[in-house]
């Protein structure tokens, strides 16, 4: 049996009936994850004994007649910055290779909870600094459609895990953009929440009042699922939001497509964008307004300010959050120096990446002393406008559509080497979280390379049950959620 | 050349929460096991998250307003960054913008000393240097990381080292008031650094001196003796070199209490840079009104308004007053005494007997009163029975020790140890009589000198054994003198 093409709910249901065992399951991905990851390099650790002891696990309850968590028999794959106790957690930095955390992170224990079987932990760009995991410190994860290409980032190891069939969904994190990109380049779905929906504890932190966990999935049904888990409040987390979770599952049906306003911002389909992507994206906006949706131009003006408003507060909190990694408490580091600084400055030196540094440096810079009002307050006063302008919009229409990204996947190697082009590929994905709403991101299409193209639906705050119902409904209209990569 | 020193005072003081600032664990650091009370949060691993701990805050702003600050009525936390083996996260959560309180003062020996603010923050952990198989090692203990810290910042309004001295006091007296530290500067629950210049005035210009800041300063004496150490130092150097303050040359000194002397720690203050950034991981502290009245309702009668209350209604005199009002228990102790509303003349005999008998007593055997101990039916009835002159000051001075231990009724003792003042004049006249026959060279040299008298009442009251009214004592021996 195909386990790469059923959903979370008909896992656990095949389970229930006996049709196959959590077993069966595991030893599938497994297989797949032997033969094929050599070439994809999705994963950092595969936690093949963790999978099978946990499928074990559920098989006896199955046997016994015990009750069984709602995601029994699903397979997920874990970005290796969420802390997974007892598994080592690298954020793919040599910084911190060899860290076996003695907690895990809040949305990784609650899934676990509900008998998900964590499979492996998978690359990403080291502390998710990036946009196509080329700035892992241990490898670059390839597209499954196209192994010279990059799979989109910073999860990338995670989308193209799914993408490549080596699970039933998988974590990952969006500060910029690093779900709904790769998912995008990568041809499966990922949402980004609401800041605050989803808590950040015990996840290495990148920009603290940016980072968002979330899933990604092959059916926005699964998503829902998911999401219904992970969301809540965390006392661990004090931006956490107290709001009561809805039961996105059963909403998934419930906005009308009939009378829905869909914006269109201007902005994001200028000529910058790839014609086929722009076309794919349009086409799917299409299928909305067969259905009876309207489609409303609309303008975001402050968003050519995105960029630069993220790549100043970003690496603000950033060279903070980095200060931590010393090398004295965990990961790796060089013990013989003269002094304390002389350590620190060894250690940092030697297993921080090129772009972590990089942006230690930025964010240093643009919090000294003399610098400060000029680029921190000034970016943070322009943030206030972009997040007015998505409410101010998102109170004329119900959701807004755009792409994800002006391209689809682009050859490793292409943009590593300038960094100012690498932070554009963000260019569509930031200004969402810049004002912390959601987004959901979602195949429409592939282009004449057959390499795939997304579309993002993005809500106001904590409308995620909106664009999740929107998102589903496209996914009975659309089956590019459906194709998988020829490897 | 006329010197002005000016003096501010930065206070750390350690709030004695259950839990740490940020993090569940427990706030407890003194003879723990090392690195016992921590979690993820307070060691700084990966992915830890802090979650403010809201009775600190509700603490910070009630000590605030003891200090006649305004709250902030919303306040934010940011971050202070630097590297240090004990910092875990490399940044301190403080507040810098936005502190919980501000604009405060107090008076210490009647001149204003103003308050800037008072702000929360977090404890580092403690570096530990040993020395093990010749080596010298460094091992850090994160009990204390995360452990709640207040600061309070004074403006440089003090002018001498006792008084510094008598500010530090004050706050601590205040502290204690409010129960929220231990406040204790051995300990380390109370700290401080002073940073001190001197404004010179010299052929009718002034000048004032580069600022110093004084840190480890770690006892009361200390801090006397490094401002006064500092301010000489100034003096001298300013006549070598007349250098001036200017924005730059802030130094931090340290102060070794063994040489009794400041010494360089770093230069040029100005440039050391935190990069203070509003703290992402924890959203802004609003206090409604109501949430600050209730604050305001949790705060004790204070120190001043003690001491004043005992002056007005009781007629006690400044010092007498002081020494009551010192330490709360002890104030407390004298409050339950004396009751809701006693009567003037009450009061001020008990306080007699708190200060002249309890206090002494329990700095004797360096115990702190025991509130519990405290009857005040005891206190009404010594009172009344001194008043009926049944029983001499003296005698309700020694029974009120023992009530205290005992628990037993004062009159009662004095009652069981025959201390129940003879008023009886038939009786007195017959001691008296005795007394004159039996001393024939007092009563002489009273004759010379009727100053003389006591020896023969001092005779007197110890064949009644105490318990004779002295002043008619006195009364019958003149009358019956005089016949001879």
């Amino acid at each position: 049996m195909d386990f790469t093409k059923l959903t979370i709910n008909q896992l656990r249901q095949g389970l229930i009936d006996k049709k196959f065992t959590a077993t069966d399951i595991v030893q599938f991905f497994l297989e797949r994850i032997k033969t094929i990851d050599p070439q994809i390099k999705a994963f950092i650790t595969i936690t093949d004994k963790l999978a099978l002891k946990q499928a074990k696990n559920i098989d006896e309850r199955i046997k016994n007649g015990e009750p069984l968590g709602e995601l029994a028999g699903s397979v997920m794959a874990v970005k290796d910055i969420f802390l997974t106790k007892d598994i080592e957690t690298t954020a793919s930095s040599q910084v911190l290779k060899g860290y076996i955390p003695k907690y895990s992170s809040t949305v990784y224990q609650k899934l676990i909870d509900q008998d998900a079987i964590c499979i492996g932990k998978t690359n990403t760009d080291p502390f998710a600094f990036g946009g196509s995991t080329e700035n892992s410190g241990f490898f670059t994860t390839k597209n499954p459609y196209d192994l010279t290409r990059i799979p989109g980032g910073s999860s990338g190891g995670s989308a193209a895990a799914l993408a490549a069939g080596f699970c039933t969904f998988a974590l990952g994190t969006d500060t910029g953009g690093s779900i709904r990109l790769p998912a995008s380049l990568c041809g499966v779905s990922g949402l980004k929440p609401t800041y605050g929906l989803n808590s950040r504890y015990g996840i290495t932190a990148m920009a603290s009042s940016f980072d968002c966990p979330g899933v990604f999935g092959n059916f926005i049904e699964d998503i829902a699922t998911l999401t219904n888990i992970t969301a809540g409040q965390d006392l661990h987390d004090a931006t956490s939001s107290t709001n009561p979770i809805p039961d996105y599952q059963s909403l998934l049906d419930k906005v009308d497509l009939k009378g829905l306003k869909i914006g269109l911002p201007k902005e994001y389909f200028t000529d910058d964008i790839n014609p086929e992507v722009k076309d794919s994206v349009m086409a799917a906006a299409k299928e909305f307004e067969k259905r009876g949706a309207k489609l409303i131009n609309v303008s975001l003006p402050n968003t050519n300010l995105g960029i630069a408003v993220y790549y100043i507060l970003v690496p603000s909190e950033i060279s903070a959050n980095m200060a931590r990694y010393d090398g004295i408490r965990f990961g790796q580091s060089l013990p013989d120096a003269p002094d304390i600084i002389s350590y620190y400055m060894a250690t940092r030196g030697k297993f921080m990446e090129p772009e972590v540094k990089r942006r230690i440096m930025i964010g240093t810079y643009a919090l000294s002393s003399g610098y400060y009002d000029a680029y921190y307050t000034k970016a943070a006063k322009v943030r206030t406008l972009i997040k007015k302008e998505f409410t101010d919009v998102l109170s004329q229409v119900d959701v807004i559509l755009a792409p994800v990204s002006s391209t689809t996947a682009w050859k490793i190697g292409e943009k590593v080497n300038d960094p100012l082009k690498m932070y554009l590929v963000d260019a569509y994905t930031v200004c969402i979280n810049v004002a912390g709403v959601p987004s959901i991101a979602l195949p429409c299409g592939f282009d004449s390379q057959n390499l795939p193209i997304g579309f993002q639906l993005i809500g106001n705050f904590f409308e995620e049950s909106k664009i999740l119902s929107i998102a589903h409904q496209y996914q009975q209209i659309a089956d590019f959620h459906l194709q998988k990569p020829k490897i | 050349m006329k010197i002005t020193p000016i003096i501010g005072l930065e206070v750390h003081v350690e709030l004695k929460t259950k839990s740490k600032m940020f993090c569940g664990c427990n706030a407890e650091h003194f003879h723990v096991g090392p690195n016992t009370h921590t979690c993820p949060v307070c060691l700084g691993l990966p992915g830890a998250l802090p979650v403010p701990n809201i009775t600190a805050c509700q603490w910070c702003i009630k000590l605030g307003l003891a200090l006649g600050c305004t709250p902030n009525k919303t306040s934010f936390f940011e971050r202070k960054n630097y590297f240090y083996p004990d910092l875990a996260k490399g940044y301190q959560l403080t507040q810098l913008e936005k502190p919980f309180v501000v604009n405060g003062k107090i008076t210490v020996d009647g001149q204003e000393i103003r308050i800037n603010r008072a702000h929360m923050e977090e404890d580092t952990g403690k570096s530990v240097h040993i020395s093990e198989n010749g080596e010298d090692l460094t091992l850090i203990d994160y009990n204390r990381c995360g452990v709640p810290l207040v600061e309070i910042v004074s403006e440089p309004d003090i002018t001498s080292p006792q008084m510094a001295k008598n500010y530090l006091l004050k706050l601590q007296q205040i502290i204690r008031y409010l129960g929220i530290s231990d406040a204790d500067i051995e300990k380390g629950s109370m700290r401080c650094e002073p940073t001190v210049n001197l404004k010179i005035e010299e052929d009718g210009k002034e000048f004032f001196t580069p600022l110093a800041e004084i840190k480890n300063v770690a006892s009361l004496t200390g801090v006397l003796n490094a401002i006064q150490f500092e301010i000489d130092r100034q003096t001298e150097e300013f006549t070598k070199t007349h250098q001036e303050k200017s924005k730059t040359n802030k130094t931090t000194r340290g102060w070794d209490a063994v040489k009794n002397q400041t010494f360089l720690q770093r230069e040029k203050e100005g440039s050391s840079d935190y990069r203070y950034f509003p703290e992402p991981d924890i959203p802004h502290i609003t206090f409604t009104d109501d949430q600050i009245a209730e604050i305001k309702k949790s705060i004790p009668e204070l120190p001043d308004e003690k001491v004043a209350r005992y002056k007005k209604d009781f007629g006690l005199n400044d010092y007498d007053a002081n020494l009551i009002a010192q330490d709360i228990t002890f104030a407390a102790s004298f409050d339950k005494a004396v009751g809701q509303k006693p009567d003037p003349k009450m009061a001020k005999f008990a306080a007699n007997l708190f200060i002249g008998s309890l206090k002494t007593q329990l700095n004797e055997t360096q115990e702190e009163i025991n509130i519990e101990k405290i009857n005040p039916e005891f206190f009404q009835n010594l009172f009344d029975s001194v008043s009926k002159s049944e029983i001499s000051v003296t005698v309700a001075k020694q029974v009120i020790i023992e009530s205290y231990q005992t628990g037993k009724d004062p009159v009662e003792i004095a009652k069981d140890k025959g201390l129940i003042q003879v008023s009886d004049s038939g009786e007195i006249e017959k001691i008296a009589q005795k007394i004159i026959s039996e001393n024939p060279k007092a009563v002489a040299d009273y004759k010379k000198n009727p100053m003389s008298i006591g020896f023969l009442i001092g005779q007197l009251m110890k064949a009644s054994g105490g318990s004779a009214n002295p002043s008619l004592a006195k009364e019958i021996l003149e009358k019956l003198l005089k016949k001879i």
